[in-house]
């Protein structure tokens, strides 16, 4: 080839890498997600689904064989009562997995984008929310049953009552869709997106953070607002609830608790920094993980019983998970040899950490 | 640094258009590309008057004489051609300095759509970190996607027959040739090695950009489309356009011969 065209095929490739790699860089990203049974953790994290050992921390296996870093897990895997674990990537397929051997049982493949959210799991049926706008509902064996089409992409895992399924969207809407037909029962607009998970409460009421930093309870008869409280920013993730208290975290790193019956506040805690997971109720205390990447173990009443810095390049936005008299916490934003999931004594001890296997 | 002085600022200013004209981003990306090109055509005014001048100056006899009587003595070459430069009172620097600078602007303009459009949960997290605190970010979010037939968050498929076309891609590509074809100087000296990169460029850039079309976001190929559209008129503009360049078979008309006729 002519000396010339090199040297011009040398110009112009550096500028093609740097036009890759600007590109590269909008690679879309979010944090890990797990789920456990009596045995093993399961962690969404990255290019694999892993499943731990709980008791060493060691990797059981992980899937897929072979990863692509552009199509990475980071819903909530789920366990189903019949013996399969569910996981929907980034590639925009949901998955069924053997829990044991991490074997595929089957695949759904009709979604157009990325799953964010965890599948629900009721009335023998699989509820699986995607960024396409769709509510997909598959029976057991992943046969697709019905769609329901909302405003806008669905980031949280629905909540049921048995007969109705619940979900907000990034459009500011919350839906009640019917269980089995996937008909619509109402549908009410909120002041911001909703990011997480609505949480269905005892008195037939429904729990809804917003991005508008408003904490909603809502009537599952007619989606009707009962109260709503502000927080002082952004509510990211899902309330959760003792049966009779609420407990979310906002953008300021406030820790509120309040009455599930008309939200009256009990309390608030400033942690160090924004809260991004849903609090976890773990035995008899809340851990909560913050994105300057401590855990706080804090009792009932709202005193901190624990703070436990992991690292200053650690983030905390995995919600953390009780397994047995573990608590599990997935940080997030590490070096490639810093653990993705650690556990934690009822002390706050580390018993083991996971780093995956090259 | 990079995220304060640009990132930051041009996703803010992407946001506030997109506001004002009452939530529609396929208008704001292509209102905030005239913006950009507006602020930087005079850059891009002293570039082209730069390539031209630089044309002008390789076709000349003057000029080729020097290649031909010092064509085995590579620095004796060089002083000449300084020497030569310095008569005609050309800065060599005059038609790539410009350009040089717009790159940066262009991956900030890049960068901060991607940014606004906020398509995943780790993005939406840095999107609110990065809008100024008088957004009410709660506000904002989530953006209208919504663009013509597309989502600007997703890479763009027509589907017809079962078949996902990617027009956008297509669009993207034609428009890349023909910019770079309309306002490529016309050269006839064979040894032109800044007409040899413009060539390569006109082949090169659609593929990549086509490309990129292809698999990223569509509101990334709006802004290449308006992009490459507002810099045809910027061309057309300043009289620069040579849309002959365009019909196959056509030899280059050499700039100083047109001036010289």
């Amino acid at each position: 080839m002519n000396k010339k065209y090199l040297v011009l095929i040398g110009l112009f490739l550096p500028l093609a890498v740097v036009l890759s790699g600007c590109a590269a860089g909008l690679t879309a990203t979010a944090w890990p997600a797990m789920t456990a049974d009596a045995k093993t953790a399961y962690l969404a994290g990255g290019p694999y689904v892993y499943a731990v050992n709980l008791q060493t921390g060691a990797q059981v296996w992980r899937f897929p064989a072979s990863a692509s870093s552009a199509n990475p897990f980071y819903a909530t895997p789920v366990l189903s009562p019949d013996g399969q674990l569910i996981v929907g990537g980034f590639d925009k397929k949901l998955y069924s997995l053997n829990p044991q051997t991490g074997a595929s049982n089957w695949q759904f493949t009709n979604a157009h984008d990325r799953y964010f959210g965890g599948v629900l799991v009721a009335n023998n049926m699989i509820y699986a929310p995607n960024a396409d706008y769709n509510l997909y509902a598959l029976d057991m064996k992943g046969q697709l049953q019905w769609t329901f089409e909302a405003d806008q992409s669905i980031w949280g895992a629905p909540a049921s009552d048995g007969t109705n399924i619940y979900f907000g969207t990034l459009g500011r809407k919350v839906y009640a869709v019917d269980a089995k037909t996937g008909k619509q029962v109402w549908m009410q607009v909120l002041d911001g997106a909703v990011l997480g998970s609505p949480l269905f409460g005892s008195a037939n009421d429904l729990f809804v953070g917003t991005y508008g930093g408003t904490l909603y309870a809502l009537n599952t008869a007619d989606g009707k607002t009962l109260w709503s409280k502000p927080a002082s920013s952004w509510i990211w993730a899902g309330p959760v609830s003792d049966g009779t208290n609420l407990y979310v975290g906002d953008a300021n790193g406030k820790l509120i608790a309040s009455l599930a019956s008309g939200g009256s506040k009990l309390w608030e805690k400033n942690l160090n920094g924004a809260i991004v997971g849903s609090p976890c109720i773990c035995g008899d205390k809340l851990v909560v993980g913050t994105e300057a990447g401590t855990v706080y173990f804090i009792d009932p009443s709202g005193k901190v019983l624990q703070t436990i810095p992991l690292s200053t390049t650690m983030k905390l936005y995995a919600t953390p998970l009780a397994a047995g008299t573990l608590t599990l916490v997935a940080p997030s934003g590490g070096a490639s040899t810093d653990p993705i999931l650690l556990a934690l004594d009822g002390a706050g001890a580390t018993k083991w950490s996971f780093i995956p296997p090259k | 640094m990079w995220e304060t002085i640009i990132v930051t600022p041009f996703t803010n200013v992407l946001l506030y258009i997109y506001k004002l004209i009452g939530g529609n981003f396929g208008v704001a990306i292509i209102l905030f590309t005239i913006l950009i090109r507006l602020i930087t055509h005079p850059l891009m005014a002293s570039q082209i008057k730069g390539s031209t001048k630089m044309q002008e100056m390789q076709n000349s006899k003057e000029w080729q004489d020097i290649q031909k009587k010092y064509k085995d003595d590579k620095e004796k070459l060089a002083q000449e051609q300084m020497k030569y430069y310095k008569e005609i009172g050309y800065n060599p620097m005059s038609s790539c300095l410009p350009s040089l600078i717009q790159i940066p602007l262009i991956f900030g303009l890049y960068q901060s759509i991607m940014r606004a459009l906020a398509a995943s949960p780790g993005q939406l997290l840095i999107l609110t970190r990065t809008v100024y605190s008088f957004f009410h970010v709660g506000d904002l979010v989530p953006l209208n996607s919504r663009f013509l037939w597309m989502n600007l968050g997703q890479p763009e498929r027509v589907y017809m027959f079962g078949y996902g076309i990617p027009v956008l891609a297509v669009i993207v590509a034609i428009t890349t040739y023909v910019q770079s074809k309309v306002t490529m100087p016309a050269s006839t000296n064979p040894n032109d090695q800044g007409a040899m990169m413009g060539k390569m460029m006109a082949v090169y850039m659609p593929l990549l950009l086509g490309y990129f079309a292809l698999t990223f976001a569509s509101g990334l190929s709006v802004y290449f489309i308006a992009g490459n559209l507002i810099g045809i008129a910027q061309y057309a503009l300043l009289g620069k356009v040579n849309w002959r360049a365009l019909l196959p078979g056509q030899k280059p008309v050499p700039a100083l011969a047109t001036r010289k006729k």
